[in-house]
């Protein structure tokens, strides 16, 4: 590879370029507000992190095939109306849990179902069962809450884990190594790219694409439903808005995470990056400024900013080839 | 040949080269003229002849008929609902959407997503408050009113410009400008909420003329000038022509920029319309104002048929989607008594698109069957 | 007094990475004169007509059009200039009717330039096709319409917009020889009214039949330029070749006295009983044994390609069967077409073959994955040592095996796709037209490369257009007509006249081509 500039370089990592800003902004919070960068605190508010991690990393997938999944949010509404009723009904917290993983897998189902045999692009499938699933949690649930699923449940979903750690950031650690894996080592990643890139070649070189897609969004309800449990328990109550706006959210941070909107490339630890950049940069930007809706601005920003100097970098990368 | 050409169009769908909602499969009516019986074209069979300047086609028909079905049943079942008070609730809940979703629509049809539609009203809502209020500014109407128009025109021109010299791809873009618009909003409210508009901007978005108010009226003169636009003049073609095939577009000289760019604009400008006499109507504005604005014209666009790789799409069957997912709330108020139904609005109108996702599909494959003779 | 040449090109060039693509290439296009461009693939003629175009930037010279310098690198600027270029696929809005395609960007308008004047349109635009000897609906989308006349459209465009300089980039490499006729008609009434035509094409007999002069470019240089009248067949292609022996090659296979690849077919390996898609093909009974090239000819459109979509699973079948080796398949399913030992290359490279997010080596790879991965891991060692073979058995030009695809040449794209097959060791090879738009001397390797590996005992199906090329290659012919089985030959009985004869359909509808094989 040829020489460059420290520009030049960058630009041809969006992982190192999302890594000089973070360090830039974390560097400059812990000028302004030393307390900022503490351990404890840090741990503390990255609870709220662990179901969009999830979620997001999930998503980075759906992204690198050529999909995208809008319901995502839906289905954890679903999910965890779906937690609720049955915990009302059974008192069982087991029970429960069951009753929402098998929702998100039905719902992950129809989605990939349909998908993979209409063959409709999934913008306008995961659009429509957005709005399907959203309206179910809401029809059925008639906007009551469900609560007091007791503290056994929510220990072992939102307690406190090896480290300090929450037991949600453990089990994202364990999905980013295993998906990272799986798109880098395993000819699943290799189909995943291929299939990003170009469907119609990938069907004749015989992968599997139906049943990728398929088992794609078959996870994504999974991890739905997951990412329910983890917020259920942490809040102690179960609403059909569980979720919302969680779709946005995920592809702002899969985005920014260098991930192609156009399907064929990306990579986990770019989503992570992403998710972080986010994540510390509302942070800051609420504690310091203490105005909420900085935070909202921020992120529109950054995302708007990363992928637009993202584009021109890589422009100019092109017209000195 | 078809196949491998749309294929060949970087940002088509992927897949079996089949168009989004209308999904291919069928070609031209000729059966077996070479070169087109194999692969998908576009449209489904009632289409093969009927490009985007006819002023409907089998999904326009399919729409139109839903709608007088649910009217005469509902109305079967319960008298009122014919009556013209519903039908008046009714064309004044859908004519901010009606007006909205042709702004989206074109930028649809270029083979763009316009997403922040619903921050940019909550934004304009704040600055029309602000700006009229009797709390606040106090300006005059003829300042206040101009002043909405042309910052929304100006953030769509953001938005575009953001697409097109920054690159940056539209639903990216427009998802970004969602978010930060409605920083902004929040903003600019300032924490509360305002009242006090001046008393005729209120009395026109209530009452209005000849007993409708200025909403359906704006609707209507907005739908109409689209149409104009679109089919009538040198400017429709081209935006047609562009979301068909922006390559070849920018070979022949179209300015691809300048149209997308002006399609964001439009798209902004109409929003701000919207805003202008919708919002007036309710009792005091918020900053959660639009906040399901988007979906809800994403959903109509898509539901119209219009193809969200661009190209394709009809004016008429973008109004009707609206009016009929506009109707879904009345008719389950009207269905079960109370709030209970209402609930289920959303996933009616989900079961719409999937059921227009899969009737396009089907309606594909017997085709292709039907021609085997 | 000659009037100016239309278009001046001076020492253009230009260079991709360590590559020339262009060295100081000089042209000139005469007014009403049709110039034909000649040279292998990679000589530097799309690089030429990507300049042209506008679309790249070249790093020296100049180029003239009506004595009037052209801007580079600005799309549209050509246009304004008055070149019009046509591909093989033509660049048309699909979703638009032929009105609208003709005159969008120069519409005619009433009322201060507002209102679109349709019928005034519509009347030129019935005009201009009529002229170009067309008649053909212009409103329905012309996405609906066949290739030829979407190259009509685009070709009538180019009339209206007053276009000097025509650019045809092997406009007739899809086409029937009746439609091919028809578009040099309507060519030949462009250059009566004074349009230049640059044509590209590998066709050697078409370039001898319209063009008046030819330039043959050879790894980005000029080599000559002289009048058709003055020059051979043989000159011209030992100028744009430089080396004898592959044409030869050629020559001698087209004369069909090359030995048969295989003179005691073995078992039949591909049998293929009453296969019928709606609405594209019906009743295909074939069979290919071991040894065998089997090849399938027929016009655009008879069904051919479907039919080998059909077999490798990619699209389902209606009725009949396929057996593979004595086992049914169930069809729908590439991967038990594969794992029964079959693999297709399919006819378009770009939107069929390669996969553009992938590296050369993962290409390579990627059919072979299963067997190349263990609990869904990929062996590494083992991938390079596959990859390695291909690369050095079909001598894949590329810099490491871990670059993007696209910086390989087409020639070696197409070898890509040819590895990754081939490396599957397959006992059965669909081959969808493997030697279209590929010069003259990748096409006897070819050719040579199918010989070999039916000697090695793979059965093959060759589907082809080029008549000579299965009557040398193949030991038995299937002819299709309108998706049925039309005739069988074997290499003996076969000639051109049998097969052609057998391939027209006995009684034409309207809209089915009734043009015989190019």
């Amino acid at each position: 590879m040829s020489e460059g500039t420290p520009w030049r370089r960058i630009a041809r990592s969006h992982e190192l370029m999302l890594a000089v800003i973070l360090a830039g902004i974390l560097a400059f919070a812990g000028w302004r507000m030393p307390q900022f960068l503490a351990w404890d605190g840090q741990l503390n508010l990255s609870r709220q992190l662990w179901e969009t991690a999830l979620i997001a990393m999930g998503m980075t997938l759906v992204v690198i095939a050529g999909g995208i999944d809008l319901s995502v949010g839906a289905i954890m509404g679903l999910c965890a109306i779906a937690f609720g009723i049955c915990h009302q009904s059974s008192q069982s917290v087991g029970l429960a849990t069951v009753a929402c993983m098998l929702t998100g897998i039905g719902c992950g189902a129809c989605n990939g179902g349909l998908i993979a045999i209409t063959r409709v692009h999934p913008l306008i499938v995961t659009l429509a069962t957005m709005a399907a699933f959203r309206g179910m949690a809401e029809g059925i649930s008639q906007g009551a809450s469900y609560s007091r699923f007791g503290e056994h449940f929510g220990r072992a979903f939102a307690g406190q884990g090896p480290f300090g750690i929450a037991v949600g950031g453990w089990i994202n650690f364990a999905l980013a190594i295993v998906l990272a894996t799986v798109l880098s080592r395993t000819r699943w990643g290799r189909y995943l790219r291929a299939v990003g890139g170009n469907e119609l070649a990938a069907r004749y070189a015989g992968v599997p694409v139906e049943r990728l897609k398929f088992t794609l969004y078959l996870g994504m309800g999974l991890l739905s439903a997951c990412a329910t449990l983890i917020s259920v328990a942490r809040f102690d109550t179960a609403k059909a808005d569980a979720g919302r706006g969680m779709e946005l959210e995920v592809i702002t941070a899969v985005v920014l995470g260098g991930t192609s909107v156009f399907g064929g490339s990306g990579r986990i630890g770019g989503t992570v990056l992403g998710l972080l950049l986010i994540h510390e940069t509302r942070l800051f930007a609420s504690r310091y400024w203490r105005i909420d809706e900085l935070r909202q601005i921020v992120v529109g920003c950054l995302l708007i900013g990363a992928v637009a100097a993202y584009q021109a970098l890589k422009r100019e990368v092109r017209r000195e080839k | 040949m078809t196949r491998q050409d749309r294929a060949n169009d970087p940002g088509r769908d992927s897949g079996d080269g089949s168009g989004n909602t209308a999904a291919g499969g069928a070609g031209s009516s000729r059966g077996s003229s070479p070169g087109s019986s194999s692969g998908g074209t576009s449209g489904s069979w009632y289409s093969v002849r009927s490009t985007w300047r006819s002023p409907a086609g089998g999904r326009e028909l399919g729409l139109a008929l839903l709608i007088l079905a649910i009217a005469g049943v509902v109305g079967f079942h319960d008298p009122v609902f014919l009556t013209g008070v519903v039908w008046h609730d009714i064309l004044v809940r859908c004519a901010p959407a009606i007006i909205v979703s042709c702004g989206v629509m074109i930028v649809v049809v270029l083979g763009d997503i316009d997403i922040s539609v619903g921050s940019i009203m909550a934004l304009l809502a704040a600055l029309l408050g602000r700006t009229l209020s009797s709390h606040e500014l106090q300006w005059s109407v003829w300042a206040g009113v101009p002043l909405v128009l042309l910052s929304g025109a100006m953030i769509g021109c953001v938005t575009g410009m953001l697409v097109t010299l920054g690159r940056v791809p539209s639903i990216i873009a427009s998802l970004g400008m969602m978010t930060l618009l409605r920083g902004f909003a929040t903003l600019a409210m300032g924490g509360k909420n305002i009242d006090g508009l001046p008393e005729a901007v209120v009395h026109a978005s209530k009452t209005g003329w000849f007993g409708i108010p200025l909403g359906p009226w704006a609707a209507l003169l907005v739908v109409l000038a689209t149409y104009i636009l679109l089919t009538r003049t040198a400017l429709g073609v081209r935006i047609y022509a562009t979301g068909s095939h922006p390559e070849s577009a920018g070979n022949a000289g179209l300015p691809v920029y300048g149209l997308r760019i002006f399609a964001f604009c439009y798209a902004g400008f109409l929003t701000a319309v919207a805003t202008v006499v919708d919002v007036p109507r309710l009792p005091k504005i918020e900053s959660g104002i639009g906040s399901e604005l988007e979906l809800f014209v994403i959903t109509s666009v898509v539901l119209s048929g219009v193809s969200i790789s661009g190209g394709r799409g009809r004016l008429s069957g973008v109004v009707l989607a609206v009016v009929l997912l506009t109707l879904v709330r009345p008719v389950l108020t009207f269905l079960s008594v109370g709030e209970a139904g209402e609930k289920w609005t959303k996933a009616i109108h989900g079961l719409f698109i999937l059921l227009a996702v899969v009737s396009d599909r089907f309606s594909a494959t017997m085709d292709r069957r039907k021609k085997s003779r | 007094m000659t009037p100016p040449p239309v278009l001046r090109i001076e020492r253009l060039g230009k260079r991709y990475g360590a590559t020339l693509a262009l060295r100081d290439v000089t042209l000139e296009v005469a007014v009403g004169e049709i110039h034909a461009l000649c040279g292998e693939n990679g000589a530097g003629k799309s690089t030429l007509i990507k300049i042209l175009a506008g679309v790249v930037r070249p790093d020296s010279g100049s180029i003239t059009v009506g004595g009037k310098p052209l801007r580079f690198g600005v799309v549209g600027e050509s246009e304004r200039a008055g070149i019009a270029v046509m591909h093989q696929q033509p660049t048309v809005f699909p979703d638009l009717d032929a009105v609208d395609n003709l005159f969008v960007g120069h519409e005619k308008t009433r009322a201060g330039g507002w209102w679109l004047d349709r019928s005034a349109m519509r009347r030129e635009a019935e005009a201009t096709l009529a002229a170009l000897g067309e008649s053909f609906p212009v409103d329905i989308p012309v996405g609906n319409l066949p290739l030829a006349q979407r190259q009509m459209t685009a070709l009538a465009r180019a009339l209206l917009q007053n276009c000097r300089l025509l650019i045809l980039d092997e406009p007739t490499a899809s086409l029937s020889a009746r439609e091919t006729a028809a578009l040099h008609a309507a060519i030949d009434k462009l250059r009566q009214r004074d349009v230049a035509v640059l044509y590209v094409s590998h066709r050697l007999d078409e370039l001898f039949s319209i063009a008046t002069s030819v330039t043959v470019l050879r790894d980005g240089a000029h080599v000559l330029t002289s009048p058709l009248g003055a020059i051979d067949r043989a000159g011209l292609i030992q100028a744009m070749v430089g080396r004898g022996a592959a044409e030869q090659i050629v020559d001698r296979a087209r004369q069909g006295d090359v030995a048969p690849s295989h003179p005691t077919p073995g078992r039949p390996m591909l049998c293929v009983e009453r296969l019928g898609r709606a609405p594209t093909f019906y009743d295909v009974t074939f069979s290919a044994s071991q040894g065998e090239i089997v090849g399938m000819a027929g016009l655009i459109g008879a069904g051919r390609s479907e039919i080998a979509r059909a077999i490798f699973g990619i699209d389902r079948y209606d009725s009949g069967s396929v057996v593979v080796d004595g086992r049914r398949l169930g069809g729908g399913s590439v991967r038990e077409a594969v794992q029964a030992g079959m693999a297709l290359v399919p006819e378009d490279r770009h939107c069929e073959g390669l996969l553009a997010s992938l590296a050369i080596d993962e290409n390579i790879s990627l059919a072979q994955l299963p067997r190349l991965s263990r609990w869904g891991f990929v062996r590494r060692r083992e991938e390079r040592a596959v990859v390695g073979e291909q690369i050095g058995q079909l001598s894949i030009k590329l810099g490491a095996p871990s670059d993007p695809v696209h910086t390989l040449s087409g020639g070696n794209q197409q070898k890509v796709v040819l590895g990754r097959w081939l490396s599957t060791t397959p006992r059965i090879l669909l081959l969808d037209e493997p030697t279209r738009g590929v010069d003259v001397g990748a096409k006897a390797q070819i050719h040579h490369w199918i010989r070999r590996l039916a000697g090695q005992g793979m059965a093959i199906l060759l589907i082809s257009s080029d008549l000579p090329e299965l009557l040398s290659l193949c030991d038995r012919i299937v002819v299709l007509r309108q998706g049925r089985v039309a005739g069988e030959f074997r290499r003996d009985e076969a000639t051109a006249a049998q097969v052609m004869a057998r391939a027209l359909p006995d009684n034409p509808l309207p809209g089915i081509d009734q043009g015989i094989l190019p």
